[in-house]
Formats: C-alpha cells, sequence, structure tokens
C-alpha cells in the first residue's frame, strides 16, 4: 500500500493507490501537526473509500478539521456528475443542514458583561436546549410541512425575525425543491415538537466579542468591529433530519443493486442523482435543511428578545447562515470547463467568492462569510470566500474544530463542576442542561480551530477576516 | 451470560458492544444498551406494551433496523423502551413485543440524544454464543 504524498506544506494526496477501487485522489489540507492527528482515526480510509463511489469528479477532499465519521470523513467534501454521478445521504449526514449563524450587536463588550450572567439566564429560559426538550410551537402536520417547504421564510412569516434576514441565509433560508411528501410520517413525527430546539451535542448559543480583525475592509462590510458582542447559534435539522437519513440509508441501500452499484462501506450507501431514490432524498434533503433554517432563526428571534429585554435593544443583525451538512447542484469548472455536480459537503461550510450570483447583494464585492465555529470555550472565526476556493475546493472550506477525543475520555478526564469553573477564570460563563454535556464538550477534546482556520487561510481556501472569543455559553 | 453490554469509545461517537446466549437475548441487550446511553441509569418500568415487527436483507440491517426503531420510539413516541418479547426472530425478520414507559421528566434524566444507528463498523458475530458491534451518531 502506497502511503500519503505530502504536496505541498498545507496539501498532501491519498493517490489512487492507496486502496483498490479508488477512481479518483484524496487530497486533504493539513499542515505537519493535523496531518498527524488525521492519521490517527480512519480518515484516509474514509476518504479513500468516497474516492470508490462512481461518477464523482475532482478529488475526494478533507478539510484540516477532518475526522472518522460514518462512511464519508467528517470535513469531507465530494462533487458527483450530475449526469453520471450518485447522491448519497451519509454523504450530507444524518444532522442535515446542521449549521452555524452570526448574529451582530450594536454594543461593546462593556455594554455587555456586567450582565453576562443575567443575559445569559434569559436565553437559556427562552431557547429550549438539551436531550428530550420539546419546542415552544405546537405544530400540526400541516404547518410541519409549511416549514419543510418554506424554511426561514416560514419562520419569518410567522413573526421570527424579519424579511432583511433572509438575503443572509445560504439559499435565503429556503431550499427550493423541497417536498414535504417524500419526508417520512415516521421523520416528521420525530422533528413536529423540536421545532425551535438547540438540541445536545456540540449545539451551542454563544454571546462572543470580537477580539481580532485580520481584514478590515471585509470586517466592515460584514458590519464587524472591535470589542464588538456578536452572537453565534449552532445546531440543525433535530430528530427530523436524523430520521430522513436514515429512512434513506435504508432506501439506498435496498435500490442499489438495481442500478449495479457496489460499495465498500455500508454507511456510503448512494443511488444515481437521475434515479427515482435520489430526487426523492434530494426532496426530502431540502426539506429537512428547511426545517434548520426555520429552527435557527427562531433561536435568533428569542435570542433578540433576551438582548431587548436585559441589554437594551435587541438589534441584532444577521451577518450570515451557513450549512455544514449538504448536498446541492452547483456549477464549477471541472477539467476546464463548466459543469454542474452536486458537491455533497459533510462537515464543510461553502466558501464562495465575491462576484458570485449566490451570495448576497451587500457581500458581493467581498465574497461570502464563511463561520468557523470553536469548541466550547475557544475562540471562534469569521471567514471570506475565496477564488481558490472555487478552483481547488468546490467552493468549500472548513466547519470547525474537529473533535480529538472520546466523548467518554472527555468525561472521565474533568468535571462539570471543575469545567464550568476553569471557564468562569477565562471569563466565559456557562449554562447547560446537562453536566455529562458539557464536559463531552469540554475544549480540549477538540483539535484547535485556531490551527485548522490557520491552515485554510493559508492554503488560500478562505480568508480570515475576525475572531471571536466566547464570553458566555448556553449547551444542550 | 452476565455483561449484557458494553459501551465502546469512539473519537467523536459512542457505540454498543452487546452480547447474548440466544439472537434474543443479544436484540434485547441491544437495546437496553441504547436506551442506557439514551436515560443513563434512570429505572425504567415495563407497564407499556408496543407491538413492533421488521424485515431486513440481512442479520446486520436487522439490528440496525431493530435499534432504529427502538431509537424513533424513544425520540418521537417518549417510549423508553425496558425489555422484549420476540414471537419471532431470525436472520430477516423480527416480530413481537417491546415493553417499557412513557418518558418522564421527573422520573428520568436523560444524558444523551441520539440521532442514529450506523453501519460503521456493524457486526454481528456468531461464536458459541451471540455478539454485535453497533455505532451511534450522538
Amino acid at each position: 500500500m502506497s502511503v500519503l504524498q505530502k504536496l505541498n506544506d498545507y496539501r498532501y494526496v491519498v493517490p489512487k493507490s492507496f486502496r483498490p477501487g479508488m477512481k479518483i485522489e484524496g487530497l486533504i489540507y493539513a499542515d505537519e501537526e493535523l496531518i498527524k492527528q488525521i492519521e490517527k482515526d480512519q480518515t484516509l480510509d474514509q476518504v479513500a473509500n468516497v474516492a470508490t463511489l462512481p461518477g464523482l469528479v475532482g478529488r475526494s477532499l478533507a478539510m484540516p478539521d477532518a475526522h472518522q465519521g460514518y462512511g464519508f470523513p467528517i470535513g469531507g467534501v465530494a462533487a458527483a456528475d450530475m449526469e453520471k454521478g450518485i447522491i448519497s445521504a451519509g454523504g450530507v449526514g444524518f444532522d442535515i443542514n446542521c449549521g452555524v449563524r452570526v448574529l451582530s450587536s450594536d454594543y461593546h463588550i462593556d455594554q455587555v458583561q456586567p450582565n453576562i450572567d443575567q443575559l445569559l439566564n434569559q436565553m437559556f429560559r427562552d431557547i429550549p436546549c438539551g436531550t428530550g426538550k420539546s419546542g415552544l410551537v405546537d405544530l400540526s402536520f400541516e404547518q410541519l410541512d409549511e416549514v419543510l417547504e418554506n424554511g426561514a421564510h416560514w419562520a419569518v412569516k410567522n413573526g421570527y425575525g424579519s424579511y432583511e434576514d433572509l438575503h443572509h441565509i445560504e439559499e435565503t433560508g429556503k431550499i427550493p425543491n423541497a417536498d414535504p411528501g417524500m419526508v417520512s410520517a415516521r421523520a416528521k413525527k420525530r422533528g413536529r415538537n423540536q421545532l425551535g430546539t438547540l438540541g445536545s451535542g456540540n449545539h451551542f448559543a454563544e454571546v462572543q466579542y470580537v477580539s481580532e480583525i485580520f481584514d478590515d475592509n471585509a470586517a466592515k462590510v460584514f458590519g464587524l468591529w472591535q470589542n464588538q458582542i456578536v452572537v453565534m447559534i449552532h445546531s440543525g435539522s433535530r430528530g427530523l433530519g436524523h430520521q430522513v437519513c436514515t429512512d434513506y440509508l435504508e432506501i439506498m441501500q435496498e435500490a442499489m443493486p438495481q442500478y449495479g452499484i457496489s460499495i465498500v462501506d455500508r454507511q456510503l450507501a448512494c443511488v444515481p442523482i437521475k434515479s427515482q431514490e435520489g430526487q426523492s432524498y434530494l426532496k426530502a434533503m431540502a426539506a429537512a435543511a428547511n426545517f434548520a433554517f426555520a429552527n435557527r432563526q427562531m433561536m435568533s428571534h428569542w435570542t433578540r428578545q433576551a438582548f431587548a429585554r436585559v441589554i437594551g435593544n435587541g438589534n441584532l443583525k444577521l451577518v450570515y447562515d451557513v450549512c455544514h451538512n449538504i448536498a446541492k447542484e452547483e456549477v464549477h469548472i471541472v477539467d476546464g470547463s463548466r459543469k454542474k455536480v452536486l458537491v455533497h459537503r459533510k462537515g464543510a461550510t461553502r466558501a464562495y467568492p465575491k462576484h458570485r450570483p449566490e451570495i448576497p447583494q451587500d457581500y458581493f464585492e467581498i465574497g461570502q462569510p464563511v463561520l468557523i465555529p470553536g469548541s466550547m470555550g475557544t475562540c471562534s472565526y469569521v471567514l471570506v470566500g475565496t477564488e481558490k476556493a472555487m478552483e481547488e475546493t468546490f467552493g468549500s472550506s472548513c466547519h470547525g474544530a474537529g473533535r480529538a477525543m472520546s466523548r467518554t475520555a472527555a468525561k472521565k478526564s474533568t468535571t462539570a463542576e471543575q469545567l464550568i469553573q476553569q471557564l468562569k477564570e477565562k471569563g466565559i460563563h456557562v449554562r447547560g442542561a446537562s453536566r455529562s454535556g458539557l464536559t463531552e464538550e469540554k475544549p480540549d477534546a477538540y483539535k484547535d480551530v485556531s490551527l485548522v482556520v490557520e491552515v485554510v487561510h493559508q492554503a488560500g481556501i478562505a480568508r480570515k477576516v475576525a475572531k471571536m472569543i466566547p464570553i458566555g455559553v448556553i449547551k444542550g | 451470560m452476565d455483561e449484557r453490554f458494553r459501551i465502546l469509545e469512539h473519537p467523536a461517537d459512542v457505540g454498543i458492544e452487546a452480547y447474548g446466549e440466544t439472537l434474543q437475548e443479544l436484540f434485547e441487550n441491544s437495546a437496553v444498551g441504547l436506551i442506557s446511553i439514551i436515560a443513563g441509569s434512570s429505572k425504567i418500568e415495563s407497564g407499556h406494551r408496543l407491538h413492533v415487527s421488521i424485515e431486513s436483507t440481512d442479520i446486520e440491517n436487522l439490528l440496525v433496523r431493530w435499534l432504529s426503531e427502538i431509537l424513533y420510539l424513544s425520540d418521537a413516541e417518549q417510549f423508553i423502551f425496558a425489555r422484549a418479547d420476540f414471537e419471532k426472530i431470525s436472520q430477516t425478520l423480527l416480530k413481537g413485543f417491546v415493553f417499557g414507559e412513557r418518558y418522564d421528566p421527573a422520573k428520568h434524566q436523560l444524558q444523551m440524544s441520539v440521532k442514529a444507528v450506523t453501519y460503521h463498523q456493524l457486526k454481528v458475530r456468531r461464536q458459541g454464543t451471540w455478539s454485535a458491534t453497533v455505532f451511534l451518531d450522538v
């Protein structure tokens, strides 16, 4: 078996000789430190396994925050030819449109810090979070279908935020080909009571301040300034999305033989994009993605209310909202010509440069904000998309820090009380629905987000704009 | 068999290794393992009963579908599994009753949301007795 080939300081190639059946090469963005971490688990094998799928173009990519996932690595990107390629439910993942948004405030850190405890208490009261927690909205199945069709547009129409917000959401918060009819009754039942809930695991809402500006012009256009208070919300499509993926993994596995597809890992189950099953999945996935957009929109509304009540005004502007787990039909240059491809982003962020029609008008001359949450208690970043990302990664970049320690190991190494105290000493106040949930998400259970972002920046697949440090965290 | 299951580590997620003298025991113990991850050491009564019927292509697929059903019942129906009574179980078919109780926040401490049951490193083995390995996305 041939080994990984170092292409330059930030790129490692997984050659086709790495394992039999690879139809394309793999490419991993990492420096010497991160590649060592990536080599520790099954990420390389998974990058290679993805490369065996039919109809992929370019390379099977892994971002610097990549770690072992299911089928696809987390941090994986793969583009399929629209005519001959496949769609893989596992290539999007269970938490469809898990994503993140950043809201900017009018406030300087000094105006918020004295009241951070009260603000967190209010947010913790108003945003349902944690395992088994139901949402505040009682939806009929007909109303749920409207959410699935219209995403954040439904939320705004029902009083959660403003129409202005929609311009600053990927796909304007509504993927158009969503069809609630392709979402099973079971998925709807699982998600119906979870709209407007944060969830648990790595999902959070954080009050942060801008600690460093790297690109004055881009920061200005995004409305970010030194010491400004911002809010970051990280959540997804909850049980509804999880069940959509579960359902379609089974449907795809059953359908594969009729299309003559064989795979090396059952979690990679896939069908041709043009097949009836592939089209149904894409419509169901879009519906689940819309649920997630509405979910984050509603939580933003409650955050604004909490700010209005505790701090003074709830004038939080949505900087942007990006998907981390999604498959989208996009046009990219492949082998020198424009081609329609289906880009799977499994734990990766779209990172479009300036002058792309898909990005908001007010960001047209700068590029799309790329939002990178760190782990609890560490920093987060806003970056901007680049031309290089269009050339190399189908307009994609990293999505976060990437886990480095198992949950059990994290829980064993510290208690919730110790962790809360350590964070408090760093000026970070925490509210958590579950004590074990908190320790599982301790900062050093993750890779160093700054290292991940630095690799992305140096490799040129996104550019640093601003760094944020949390002063308050709400965990599910 | 004394040990019913063991929790396995995974960098991002969590797994179950379950054991059983029989296939019935293996499936029941896998589900008990799943519920222990979701509800910790909460005591689960078995006063409620639901019928389940699952078909599959093979034994591993059957295990994923079975655990996905238990997960669905807990997430969507707030039904927490305690034990099973199978009328029929083969490599590709499972029929029977599950017993458990409705989720009660005053009584049950939910520990972790499980997103899904995966095919990652999935294995069902028989060497005298049965054992199975399955990973969950959490």
